[in-house]
């Protein structure tokens, strides 16, 4: 038995050891094949996609593809909020009566043949009526005609809407009423006289001009209500139309054939890419042309082979930290020691302005792309590069804090902020400053989800002493002033600025003759007069403004970017 | 009881276990707060607010709140979703078989080379070959998931420009339909073998990425229950028989060791879901898990509530697909008995 199973094991083990060698073989030979079929249809997928990555090459011909960390939450002009990311995608696909060209911020025609001005007699004296002659032979995605009925029919719908979400205030607390003259002259009467209507009314969002017929033909206008069609959907008149929107994805576009003006050179992709080292990764590979990406990977882009590293001018939005003067009894949160009227006293407001570090924020958190900011941003009407603007200055701080009368008990305050890559940091360095000068002085950074920030904002009473966020972007200075530092505005009302102003009166009559007059030299010399007064009672702090920093491909022709857009502009570019 | 039996008693408790699982979910998510966080947009007045919540029937008391939501899901519709500004019935299934994909395929890795070191390394205890798949299996175990993702970029994609990013070439994907939802089924079925390498290329760094953690642990247990295995008796009756080791291996010890290590591959499935959230942000993968880190960020419960249920609902079939596999293996186990 023992000598059978021998030698029947000897000859079973050599046939089984041959089977092992060939099986290991045959492996190898079809690891090879599948490398070499892969490789194949790499190439095949280069050739029809032209997704070559990391070559010299241009890549995805014919496409310009943006990538960003986030998408719209919905492509109707009649919701869209004020800086949310279907703005920027708006502003692709749909068109204003007016436009703001690469040299802005001068106004220019678009789908209105003329600016109106009272020089070329569109406005009238009084300044209530402007009439805009339509462009002629527009087309809509859909094939309509633009005609003035069209252009009143999107602004009323605007206005019928009334989005709580949307921004069709910016439209119903300016007009009065709108008129179709005829089929290419629209007419709009204004409830009193606006400086600011071409530049901040008729180039905003809820003002782009949407097809009649598509919004009938899907859902109409239902007061109250988003309208499903639109949210989802886009027929403008723009250089790109809207292919498909695979959601949190990207978004598809292609060149419009029947532009009215010059022609896109190139397709566009809205890519969302949620992760910041994969947007970089993405743009270093050449999937990208341009992206939107955090100042911690400015050192990165700067050297990076193939990449156009650009920084000119500051954008819009300077970052803000409040002070609420306006805190009834019981609603801070528990762990807050100051009293209500804490923020009345405007040297503890100066004191919060001079502890800041400003340097560690622009230094540290910005890498260096930002600088002071100031009431009115660079590029806007108004803005002074001599105006005084807060430093850090330690003693200056603690001797009004002590002034004050604060600096033995201390204090305890809690700052509500959003879990962002900036604001948060700004907490952190508040804290860091102001805990630095005295141990009996303490800052709470209450960090919360942007929805979380969103609903705390919609309370009243606000349930905080502070909160930190960024100004919204205007193009006409009277919005930056009316809404961050009137005592009656948008929030001076909210937050109590008329508890905390020396002489609320004369701030916000400087405030309204600035906007009451069209002579520019005037409301120069207004905010001239202004900025330092606000200075001196100061009722937030300014951290900083971002630099204008873009990230793109070498082989992008004709790179050009206003701020004033608030994005990309991608009918401006060609691939090389 | 019969398999058969078994199988139906499970399906029918199914429906009662969701309605468990839908209040719990509901009363969670309302005790985080009102879901109208994610509607609300910055700087909204306490009146706007209030006009959201009229709209989205937040003003009503939490019961009719729920039967309102829960007699949407019955008929489908699962709410809005305010990160994707699109009914959430409409984006769930493209993110669910993006998702499944990706899922199947690093499963399927993770299987193959779980078992495949797990056989290699019991088979050679203490030798090398063992130490080696020890250390492959530890790394996996213990490499965080992002960083081993981001290596794979750097090195696969941005370096050597091997691997894509995303989920397909927007101009492949395009050009075929998509009956399933699942690119590498699609393509087949339209017969386009460039979108189906298309498809398999990109599939290939998050899938591994993915894998790599079950891999090691479905390796490490099979490496343990095969070496207990191979202590014992009948392997030492087999070997006395004179049957080569590596049909010993195969025919013997390797099955009763695939015992113990099906339920730990039936569990690595959930350790294995887990790896999505970032996987996906990784890879810029558009599956559930970057939709829902989204959700979870933003508060929207809408998309929060509805990706809970179908991952109940995933869940319990998969260990119903293991309770019964167990049934397969293993005769004597009487299910339910």
């Amino acid at each position: 038995m023992g000598w059978v199973m021998g030698g029947s094991a000897g000859a079973a083990g050599d046939v089984t050891k041959r089977r092992r060698v060939l099986s290991r073989w045959a492996l190898l030979a079809a690891i090879l094949l599948l490398a070499a079929a892969c490789d194949g249809a790499a190439t095949d997928a280069e050739d029809v996609g032209g997704e070559e990555s990391s070559g010299g090459e241009v890549n995805n011909p014919g496409v310009f593809v943006h990538a960003l960390d986030g998408e719209p939450t919905t492509l109707d002009p009649a919701r869209a909020a004020l800086g949310e990311y279907g703005e920027q995608v708006i502003i692709q696909v749909y068109e204003f009566l007016v436009d703001i060209g690469p040299e802005g911020p001068e106004p220019i025609p678009a789908l209105a043949t003329e600016v109106p001005t009272q020089e070329n007699g569109l406005v009238s004296e009084d300044g209530l009526t402007y009439t805009f002659p339509i462009r002629e032979g527009v087309k809509f995605h859909d094939g309509s005609d633009l005609t003035a009925e069209v252009v009143k029919y999107s602004w009323d719908r605007a206005m019928e809407l009334n989005l709580p979400e949307g921004q069709a205030s910016t439209l119903t607390d300016t007009i009065e009423e709108t008129r179709a003259v005829d089929e290419f002259t629209f007419e709009v009467t204004l409830q009193e006289p606006n400086v600011a209507f071409i530049t901040s009314v008729v180039y905003s969002t809820p003002a782009a001009i949407v097809s009649m017929e598509a919004v009938e033909s899907n859902g109409g206008v239902t007061p109250g209500e988003p309208n499903e069609f639109m949210d989802g959907n886009m027929v403008g008149t723009g250089a790109h139309e809207l292919i498909s929107w695979e959601r949190n994805e990207q978004l598809n576009f292609e060149i419009f054939e029947d532009y009215w003006g010059e022609p896109a050179a190139l397709d566009a992709r809205w890519q969302n890419v949620p992760e910041e080292s994969a947007i970089v990764l993405g743009l270093r590979a050449g999937d990208y042309d341009a992206i939107q990406f955090q100042p911690t990977f400015a050192a990165e882009l700067e050297d990076a082979e193939g990449i156009v590293f650009d920084t000119g001018g500051l954008l819009l939005e300077p970052f803000q930290l409040a002070f609420n003067l306006d805190i009834p009894e019981g609603v801070l949160p528990g762990g807050d020691t100051i009293p209500t009227d804490f923020f009345h006293d405007r040297r503890i407001r100066q004191a919060f302005n001079y502890s800041f570090d400003y340097d560690a924020f622009i230094d540290g958190i910005l890498t260096g792309l930002g600088e002071p900011a100031t009431y009115i941003p660079p590029g806007v009407l108004g803005y002074d590069p001599e105006a005084p603007v807060y430093e850090q200055d330690l003693e200056q701080a603690e001797q009004l804090f002590r002034d004050a009368g604060v600096w033995d008990e201390g204090f305890s305050v809690s700052v509500l902020v959003e879990d962002n890559p900036a604001f948060e940091p700004i907490g952190l360095i508040l804290k860091d400053s102001i805990e630095a000068l005295n141990p009996n002085f303490r800052i709470n950074v209450r960090t919360v989800s942007e929805s979380q920030f969103d609903e705390a904002h919609g309370t009243s009473p606000f349930e905080y002493a502070m909160w930190i966020k960024n100004a919204d972007p205007f193009v006409d200075p009277h919005y930056y002033l009316s809404t961050y530092q009137h005592p009656e505005g948008e929030w001076g009302e909210r937050l109590g600025f008329a508890n905390g102003y020396e002489d609320p009166d004369q701030i916000a009559e400087l405030i309204d003759s600035g906007f009451a007059t069209t002579d520019v030299d005037e409301r120069e010399a207004i905010y001239s007069e202004l900025l330092p007064l606000l200075y001196e009672d100061p009722m937030w702090i300014y951290p900083a403004q971002e630099v204008n920093a873009q990230a793109y491909r070498d082989w992008v022709d004709g790179f050009v970017y206003n701020p004033l857009w608030k994005t990309l502009r991608w009918r401006f570019y060609d691939k090389g | 009881m019969q398999v058969r039996e078994y199988i139906v008693r499970r399906l029918l408790t199914l429906p009662l276990l969701m309605l468990g699982v839908s209040i719990l979910v509901f009363g969670l998510s309302r005790v985080g707060g009102s879901p109208i966080g994610i509607y609300i947009e910055h700087e909204m007045s306490p009146a706007e607010v209030a006009q959201l919540e009229e709209r989205y029937g937040l003003n009503d008391s939490l019961p009719q709140q729920y039967v309102a939501w829960l007699g949407g899901v019955v008929r489908g519709d699962l709410g809005w979703s305010g990160v994707s500004a699109a009914p959430v019935s409409e984006i769930i299934l493209p993110k669910f078989t993006a998702t499944m994909e990706l899922a199947m395929l690093a499963a399927l890795i993770a299987v193959v080379l779980g078992l495949s070191m797990g056989t290699f390394g019991g088979a050679r205890k203490n030798k090398l070959g063992d130490h080696l798949t020890r250390v492959v299996a530890i790394s996996g175990a213990s490499i965080p998931i992002f960083w081993f993702g981001l290596m794979l970029l750097i090195v696969f994609y941005l370096g050597f420009g091997w691997a894509p990013l995303g989920r397909a070439d927007p101009s492949i994907y395009a050009r075929i339909s998509h009956p399933t939802g699942l690119y590498t089924v699609d393509s087949l079925l339209n017969l386009d073998f460039g979108a189906f390498t298309d498809a398999l290329w990109h599939l290939a760094l998050p899938a591994i990425t993915m894998g790599y953690g079950s891999t090691a642990i479905i390796a490490r247990m099979m490496r343990s229950s095969l070496v207990e295995e191979l202590g014992e008796d009948y392997v030492d009756a087999a070997r006395a028989k004179g049957l080569p080791e590596r049909l010993v291996i195969r025919r013997h010890a390797r099955r009763n060791a695939l015992m113990p290590t099906m339920t730990v591959i039936g569990l690595s499935w959930g350790f294995l879901l887990q790896g999505t959230v970032v996987v996906e942000l990784i890879f810029n993968w558009p599956g559930l898990g970057r939709w829902m880190t989204d959700a979870v960020l933003q508060g929207d419960q809408a998309t929060i509530m509805s990706y809970v249920l179908i991952t109940s609902i995933i869940f319990l079939v998969v260990n119903l697909v293991v309770d019964v596999a167990y049934a397969y293996l293993d005769r004597r186990v009487v299910l339910g008995g």
